[in-house]
């Protein structure tokens, strides 16, 4: 039932519904007209049948009346009343009395009255269709009137001045007509029926073929499409509309194929920038975590400075008072003195450096010779007891460019990296110091310190420059030396790269750049 | 006793205190000492200075506060900043507001001898 209702409602189900409706209504118009034309065409036949024997018949009986036999006539109409279609044959004399007929049994009574009977003779020829129980026939009535030849006879049966004679009535029987256009009418409603059905199926092939299949075929490309699939094309490649509208589809379809993958495209474009914005987030997140960091450790070096400055005041003060108490002859005590002093100032100047990390001012930039920094450096901490055990390997390039730098605080940085080195080792190896010019982008110096220890963890190497972080036991580190160093080398705009495996040592890279002519106070 | 010139030296720190006795009372100054603003004002109220020698961070009352309260009631006294808190900044207000000179900590002899002799208007 669905499926009916389904296919009444499709293009082909309609197209061949008003098609085989008017078909139809067309057809049986045309049957009624051609049946009804044909039934008057057999009426006018039968009539003129009817006609034509009405005349035999009253020749066939002329020569038995003209002679007065009435047993001949009476044979006449028992033959010519054996025809088939002949339903009976009559003759009345002028008073409406039956003189002959072809049953016997009739002879001598008169079915109609005496009017009905005057009005047959006054009409001279009456024909028409009248019922006789249940069938129809054909009634012809022809009066016989009186001739020369009847009057002049020698049976002088009729005078001269009687006018009609009598009347022949003859019957037909038109069952068999009926039954020809009975026959007729079914055969033509057959023909109807049969001529309908075939052009119907002939549409359902034809709308099949041309409409349902190409639809349904429509219908399945637009579902793979609707599903993604925008790969599959619709061959159908007939050059009408269903034709048009495959071709239309199908570029439609490479039209959504060329959108999606630029859609696709600018998506994955899209997540690398997204990505990439996220990096830089990160970065700028992790940048503002150390300044924050480097702020704190500013803070905190502030409140130190001021609680050092005062005791180094004393040191100062009283190393100065001894000294001049001292002999001038006594050259090593002078000396010894000189260092207590020199020391001391320099214990200031690293206090100063700290506080500089709270505050962007107070840089002394200077044209400085690295090399001789680190040579400066390297004597410093040779006589220190951590050191006796360690070899320094010393590869300085010759001619290095000058830089622009604060001395106190780069000499800071190598104490801070040497010592550090020192440490990883526990006190024993060799470490390596190396500078060179690296030219990337503008002429940029490395400074390379390099242990023989034990290496730095991986997961641990992201974390050396954070403040407060150390691998040293209680007591011996305070996890600032790296980090100071980071935010002194940040700030001569250079940066420290720190490469290590495992059980390999560690290697720590200064990078500055060289001949920077803005100083820091500029900043 | 006939001396080159009275100061007061305050500091909360004994160290400074005595180092700037040790180095300034050989020199011929007479030297006084006291640990905090308050007391200093005090001592003002009694005697009278040429050279006050004041630190920046104290407890009760900052150098600063000492420093204007002293241009207030002693406009002739002169006034040295001596701080272990060093910024440009601080330097420059100090001087704004009066102050001779301005000295870090540490300082050695050299350097507080020639500031008090500058104060106190000597010329070597």
């Amino acid at each position: 039932m669905v499926k009916f209702r389904k296919s009444i409602h499709s293009l082909a189900g309609k197209l061949i519904l008003t098609v085989g409706t008017l078909m139809t209504i067309g057809s049986l118009l045309l049957g009624y007209f051609f049946i009804t034309y044909e039934r008057k065409i057999m009426i006018k036949n039968i009539q003129n049948y009817g006609l034509s024997s009405s005349d035999l018949i009253k020749r066939a009986i002329h020569y038995g009346m003209l002679t007065g036999q009435k047993e001949v006539i009476q044979q006449n109409i028992d033959v010519i009343s054996m025809e088939k279609g002949i339903d009976y044959i009559r003759i009345y004399n002028p008073e409406g009395k039956i003189v002959y007929a072809s049953n016997r049994m009739e002879i001598g009574k008169a079915p109609y009255s005496p009017s009905e009977f005057r009005k047959i003779i006054e009409a001279r020829e009456v024909s028409g269709l009248i019922s006789s129980g249940g069938d129809k026939i054909l009634r012809y009535t022809v009066p016989i009137y009186n001739e020369p030849r009847c009057f002049t006879s020698q049976c002088h049966y009729h005078e001269k001045d009687q006018q009609v004679l009598g009347v022949l009535e003859s019957a037909f029987a038109t069952s068999e007509v009926d039954y020809i256009l009975q026959q007729n009418r079914i055969t033509t409603l057959l023909l109807i029926g049969l001529f309908i059905f075939g052009i119907s199926v002939f549409l359902c092939v034809i709308l099949y073929h041309f409409v349902s299949k190409p639809v349904a075929f429509l219908e399945a490309g637009m579902k793979r499409i609707a599903k993604g699939d925008l790969d599959s094309t619709i061959d159908i490649h007939t050059k009408d509309e269903m034709g048009l509208l495959a071709t239309t589809f199908n570029s439609m379809t490479k039209d959504l194929k060329r959108y999606r993958e630029n859609m696709e495209n600018w998506t994955r474009s899209l997540e690398a920038e997204v990505k990439r914005k996220t990096n830089e987030i990160m970065r700028a997140q992790e940048e503002l975590l150390n300044a924050e960091k480097l702020a704190s450790l500013g803070r905190m070096a502030a409140g130190v400075a001021h609680e050092l400055n005062s005791p180094l005041t004393g040191v100062v003060t009283f190393a100065h008072l001894l000294k001049s108490r001292t002999s001038l002859e006594d050259k090593q005590a002078q000396e010894d003195l000189q260092v207590i002093i020199d020391q001391a100032n320099r214990c200031s100047r690293i206090i100063k450096g700290l506080l500089g990390f709270s505050r962007r001012a107070g840089f002394e930039m200077v044209e400085i010779n690295v090399n001789d920094l680190l040579d400066n450096t390297i004597s410093l901490v040779r006589n220190q007891a951590r050191f006796h055990n360690i070899r320094f390997d010393i590869r300085l390039a010759p001619s290095l460019p000058l830089i622009l730098a604060d001395p106190n605080q780069l000499q800071q940085v190598f104490l801070n990296l040497v010592i550090n080195a020192a440490d990883a080792m526990n006190e024993k190896g060799v470490i390596t110091i190396a500078t060179r010019v690296l030219r990337t982008d503008g002429e940029l110096l490395e400074i390379e310190i390099t242990d023989n220890g034990p290496g730095i963890p991986e997961d641990m190497i992201g974390r050396i420059f954070e403040p407060f972080f150390t691998t040293k036991p209680v007591g011996k580190g305070t996890g600032l030396g790296l980090s100071v160093s980071y935010g002194i080398i940040k700030r001569h705009g250079g940066d420290i790269v720190v490469k290590s495996a495992p059980g390999q040592g560690a290697s720590l890279f200064i990078r500055i750049p060289a001949q920077r002519k803005k100083t820091e106070e500029q900043a | 006793m006939e001396t080159k010139g009275r100061i007061l030296v305050v500091d909360d720190e004994e160290i400074v205190r005595i180092s700037c006795q040790r180095i300034l009372t050989p020199m011929g100054y007479a030297v006084e000492t006291t640990p905090d603003g308050v007391k200093a004002l005090e001592l003002m109220g009694r005697n009278k200075y040429d050279l006050v020698l004041t630190d920046l961070k104290m407890p009760h009352m900052d150098g600063m506060e000492v420093m204007a309260e002293i241009r207030k009631r002693e406009p002739e006294a002169k006034v040295i900043i001596i701080t272990g808190y060093s910024t440009i900044e601080v330097a420059v207000k100090a001087i704004k507001m009066g102050a001779f000179n301005y000295i870090e900590k540490p300082f050695s002899p050299d350097v507080l001898i020639t500031a008090v002799k500058e104060a106190l208007g000597e010329h070597a």
